[in-house]
């Protein structure tokens, strides 16, 4: 294929690779010393996020194209990047290295068999975003949901049990639905399940024009609708994400639920064209419900780690609006903004699941009421809370705000209710996110802080988790400061998309709804 | 002008089997004779050497095995068309060689299973491996009937060798209540098939020349000639074969018979039972009732819903969990009905993989066996009373019969990406096409109710502590329970990978 072997190519086929494989090695030698898995997993953790770091500068593009290759006759795999999934493995990368860095410092049993399956779950996520063919983009998924039921069964926290269940019946459940509809796609077109290539699933839909029965585009989208937890299907999500242990809630909040995303963009939305029809309706009002329904769900938790959960289920919503928008609409800036959100999400929830978690190895307890005051005793983990929490409702500076205000401006030819609503998640999360902070950070020193700290004093943030918040809230500045990073990469696809979306008819002059903004 | 005693001889002369017939059902014919050999090893062998039945059975069921492997043959002919052999008793096609490997495979893992249950209640093992082989050759010729002589002599005989396997640990009163239950119910869906025969027999006999073939039936009911006898006949027939497939209304016996009988005759009953009783179903509604398609797809559709429903919603309610593996079972003829029924709505030429229902039965077969392995080495004093309490800790006791149990039911739920989730995956994709979206959606949330049940057995074995203040018994597990469970436990996964390469 072209450009087979280009340093970039195989930097890709790298980063990986390197996890999967040291995931093995640790799973296998149980009994490794603990240094030698430390610094081996900690090199298996840092490999994937400089390499993807690479892909984004400007002299990397002449080791070989960063986003035009295939690689193909790899068990049937090829990979590959394309200007969407390009920044996902990036921001993939990094909260990986930021959950490794945690992992690392987490005191467990059998921490090797830990750190293993930490890593085969950033692997098995990294190659969602880094292959090109729809099984391989499957493959990995799997493969990193597997680790993840084990990690929430054995290392989980509180109602780790009924979550993981939850979790085994809805994702099962999704995995089957969005399957069945690509396969029922796939033989439409006569195209061979193994290597079909979304490139091809979408040229072969697009020359022969045949039809696909809507059920099977509607089961396809509520299929990945259900991993990536659109209403109302989400219901497994927050439970998961709490239940389970920190690292595992950040890779897989952060990073691996961007699979049913990233599968309703390059399959839902280009292949199927969801048009502007009653699935298209139906999909607008449960991404709405998400925006709404979900958060005011936030706004009824009294536990910080359930409150992060549901507050990344609410946080989709805006994404899945920016996909539909630039689906049905033909706004390429709504896809745009979408992935630019689904990247700085990423950064920003796994750095408020990093800083919770360090909430709670201080004070024992995630609970509202028995928290408060502690700034006084952690000024830096008060600083980096606040910061990340400023960064997730879309403060100016951080990548969010981008993606928020792309989704708005996105809907500037959308009935005036519809922007009224979504706009609406930015007031929906800066109550709850802020409560939040105060009741944990402000006011009088709880009895319980005061009573541990009599005991033995509370420190503050520690080198490894300063690091860790450091990089994820730096790349999330980093974005937010240099927005074109992304959007020259996504730009190209969007427009592409927006192109082949339902043809927008010229619009004349409104003239009967004068209440358009 | 000839005569009536040439005329006879030359009918005789043409219905005469030929040598290439035997050859068609060589392995049949293999299978049944190492049935004998195990008994004549049990006659003449010294007790001692007594550990040369089940080998000799398992070598041969493995040469069978890879003898109906080989292509080309008279046998496994290949050749994409079906051929009929004794003057239309049989017919051999593909679709059938595919099903004959997975009775034998069944076999083969009976006897790994079986032998040391059997040592350990001082049961005879040559007899039981005798029947078990009876078994399996009267189940590879009911698959390949053609005729209705042919498919009630072979189903009796193997459900009297059922009966006897149902009921064979004589010692205990759980085998041989259970031993009674299936002989009652047994014969009570014998005499539904024999007296559906004989409406189909009597109400066809004038029109065509041999009114239990199976092409002759199919021509006449084509041609229109089918009254409401005749669909009596089909229904009582269908149910007959409903009752071993164990679907909705004829599942009640399931629960009881599978509890009672020894576990490794629980595991024949849940898949080569199961699986004749499917490709029964599969051969008579695409073979001579194929023209009554239309008056049949929508029963079916029924039947299908109501047992999904039936299965899964007991399953949720038991606690002993050979019982929730049985009910679990009448969840999974749920799943081969879908699969019959999307057949049958998409037609002859239709747009379906034939290897679906086999594929289905195989991730089954694996996942059940996987599952009763487990159960088998965890010591017990009473096989039929295995509460979920009893798993409590099995991690601690033993992690491969935990990692076994863990593949197994993962296997059998469907969790992705094992054989089961692409088994149950296809059958899906099969309703989706031929829009049968009701079953659609009753198979999906069957999916996830399965999961609950299933789920509880390994959280009662991988997640719950034993209880601290008691001293923890290491269960030894012997070396062919190891070698099945790593076989199972690969081919769970690998399976499903098939898919991918």
């Amino acid at each position: 294929m072209e450009n087979f072997n280009t340093v970039n190519s195989s930097l890709l086929l790298t980063a990986i690779f390197t996890p999967i494989l040291a995931g093995l090695i640790l799973l296998i030698g149980r009994n490794l010393p603990r240094s030698f898995a430390t610094g081996f997993a900690l090199i298996a953790f840092t490999l994937p996020a400089l390499i993807t770091v690479w892909f984004f500068v400007p002299c990397a593009e002449s080791f070989g194209s960063v986003t035009q290759y295939l690689q193909t006759n790899i068990w049937g795999f090829c990979f590959g990047l394309n200007g969407i999934s390009l920044p996902l493995i990036a921001m993939t990368a990094l909260v990986g290295l930021a959950a490794g860095i945690k992992a690392l410092n987490q005191e467990v049993e059998s921490r090797n068999a830990y750190l293993g399956l930490i890593l085969f779950m950033l692997g098995g996520t990294l190659g969602v975003f880094g292959t090109n063919n729809i099984i391989g983009f499957y493959f990995f998924h799997e493969f990193a949901l597997i680790p993840t039921f084990v990690l929430t069964l054995f290392w989980g926290g509180e109602g780790r049990r009924s979550a993981a269940m939850q979790m085994a019946i809805y994702l099962t459940v999704g995995a089957m639905l969005s399957l069945a509809g690509i396969v029922i796609a796939m033989q439409t077109v006569g195209l061979g399940i193994e290597d079909a290539t979304f490139e091809q699933l979408f040229l072969a839909f697009h020359q022969s024009q045949l039809p696909l029965p809507a059920a099977s585009t509607a089961i396809t989208l509520f299929g990945f609708g259900t991993l990536a937890s659109l209403f109302p299907f989400h219901s497994w999500a927050a439970p998961g994400y709490s239940a389970a242990p920190t690292p595992v809630s950040m890779i897989h909040a952060g990073a691996l639920k961007k699979f049913g995303l990233y599968g309703i963009i390059m399959i839902v939305a280009a292949t199927m064209k969801i048009g502007t029809g009653t699935l298209s309706d139906w999909f607008l009002w449960c991404s709405i419900a998400n925006v709404f329904i979900v958060g005011l769900i936030c706004f009824g938790q009294r536990d910080l780690k359930q409150m992060l959960s549901w507050s990344s289920v609410a946080h989709m919503g805006p994404i899945f609006i920016g996909i539909w928008v630039c689906a049905t609409q033909g706004v390429a800036e709504g896809l745009d903004a979408a992935i630019f959100l689904m990247v700085a999400h990423g950064l920003s929830c796994a750095a408020l699941f990093l800083l919770a978690n360090a909430v709670r190895t201080r004070t024992g307890t995630y609970r509202f009421d028995e928290l408060g005051g502690l700034a006084q005793h952690t000024p830096v983990l008060s600083a980096f809370f606040i910061a990340a929490t400023m960064a997730s409702i879309g403060l100016p500076g951080f990548g969010n705000f981008w993606g928020e205000l792309g989704v708005f401006l996105s809907l500037r030819n959308e009935p005036f209710i519809l922007q009224v609503l979504v706009v609406s998640t930015v007031v929906i999360s800066a109550i709850y996110a802020l409560r939040a902070v105060a009741s944990v950070f402000f006011g009088k020193v709880s009895s319980a802080i005061e009573a541990r700290h009599a005991y033995a004093p509370i420190a503050d943030l520690n080198g490894a988790e300063r690091t860790a918040t450091i990089l994820l809230l730096g790349a999330s500045l980093v974005i937010g400061f240099i927005p074109s990073l992304i959007t020259n990469r996504t730009n190209p696809e969007a427009q592409a998309l927006a192109r082949i979306a339902q043809p927008k008819p010229f619009k004349a002059v409104p003239v009967k709804e004068s209440n358009r903004n | 002008m000839t005569s009536p005693m040439a005329t006879t001889e030359l009918a005789l002369k043409l219905l005469a089997p030929r040598n290439a017939d035997w050859a068609s059902i060589l392995p049949e014919i293999s299978v049944a004779a190492l049935a004998l050999l195990c008994l004549i090893q049990a006659m003449f062998l010294n007790k001692k050497l007594n550990w040369l039945i089940p080998t000799t059975a398992r070598i041969g069921l493995g040469l069978v095995i890879l003898m109906s492997l080989i292509p080309f043959t008279a046998w496994n002919p290949c050749s994409g068309v079906a051929t009929t052999t004794f003057a239309g008793l049989l017919q051999l096609s593909d679709v059938t060689c595919g099903f004959r490997l997975t009775f034998l495979i069944s076999a083969l893992l009976t006897s790994f299973v079986a032998t040391r249950f059997l040592e350990e209640r001082h049961a005879v093992v040559a007899d039981y491996h005798h029947v078990v082989l009876v078994i399996t050759a009267a189940f590879m010729l009911l698959t390949q009937s053609n005729h209705f002589v042919s498919l009630f002599v072979s189903l009796e005989t193997a459900a009297v060798g059922l009966y006897i396997l149902v009921g064979y640990l004589r010692k205990s009163d759980a085998s041989l209540e259970a031993g009674v239950k299936y002989l009652v119910a047994g014969g009570l869906s014998s005499a539904l098939l024999l007296m559906g025969i004989v409406l189909v027999y009597g109400s066809l006999g004038a029109i065509t020349p041999d009114s239990l073939n199976f092409d002759q039936i199919a021509k006449a009911l084509a041609a229109g000639h089918g009254t409401v006898l005749t669909l009596t006949g089909v229904a009582l027939i269908l149910g007959g074969a409903a009752f071993k497939l164990g679907a909705f209304p004829f599942q009640t016996w399931i629960p009881d018979v599978y509890q009672g009988a020894p576990t490794p005759t629980t595991a024949i009953l849940g898949t080569a039972s199961k699986a004749a009783g499917a490709f029964t179903l599969f051969l008579l509604v695409t073979g001579p009732f194929q023209p009554l398609a239309p008056k049949l797809a929508p029963v079916l559709a029924i039947t299908t819903i109501l047992t999904l429903l039936a299965g899964n919603l007991a399953a949720l309610a038991a606690t002993d969990i050979k019982r929730v593996i049985a009910l679990s079972g009448v969840s999974h003829a749920g799943f081969i009905l879908a699969a019959i029924t999307g057949i049958l709505v998409a037609g002859e030429n239709g747009d379906y993989d034939t290897n679906l229902l086999a594929y289905y039965l195989m991730a089954y077969t694996i996942g059940s066996f996987l599952v009763a392995q487990a159960l088998i080495s965890i010591p017990t004093a009473e096989d039929h009373r295995r509460p979920l309490l009893q798993l409590r800790g099995l991690i601690r006791r033993s992690p491969i019969l935990a990692g076994a149990l863990g593949f197994g039911i993962s296997s059998l739920a469907g969790v992705p990406p094992s054989v089961g989730f692409f088994a149950k995956l296809f059958i899906l994709i099969l309703l989706a096409k031929v829009k049968l979206w009701w079953v659609f959606g009753v198979a999906l949330v069957s999916v996830a109710v399965s999961i609950h049940y299933y789920f509880a057995i390994i959280r009662e074995a991988v997640v719950r502590p034993s209880v601290d203040n008691e001293t923890i018994e290491t269960i030894e597990v012997p070396a062919t329970a190891k070698f099945i469970i790593g076989a199972l436990s690969a081919a769970t996964i690998i399976g499903g990978l098939l898919f991918f390469v």
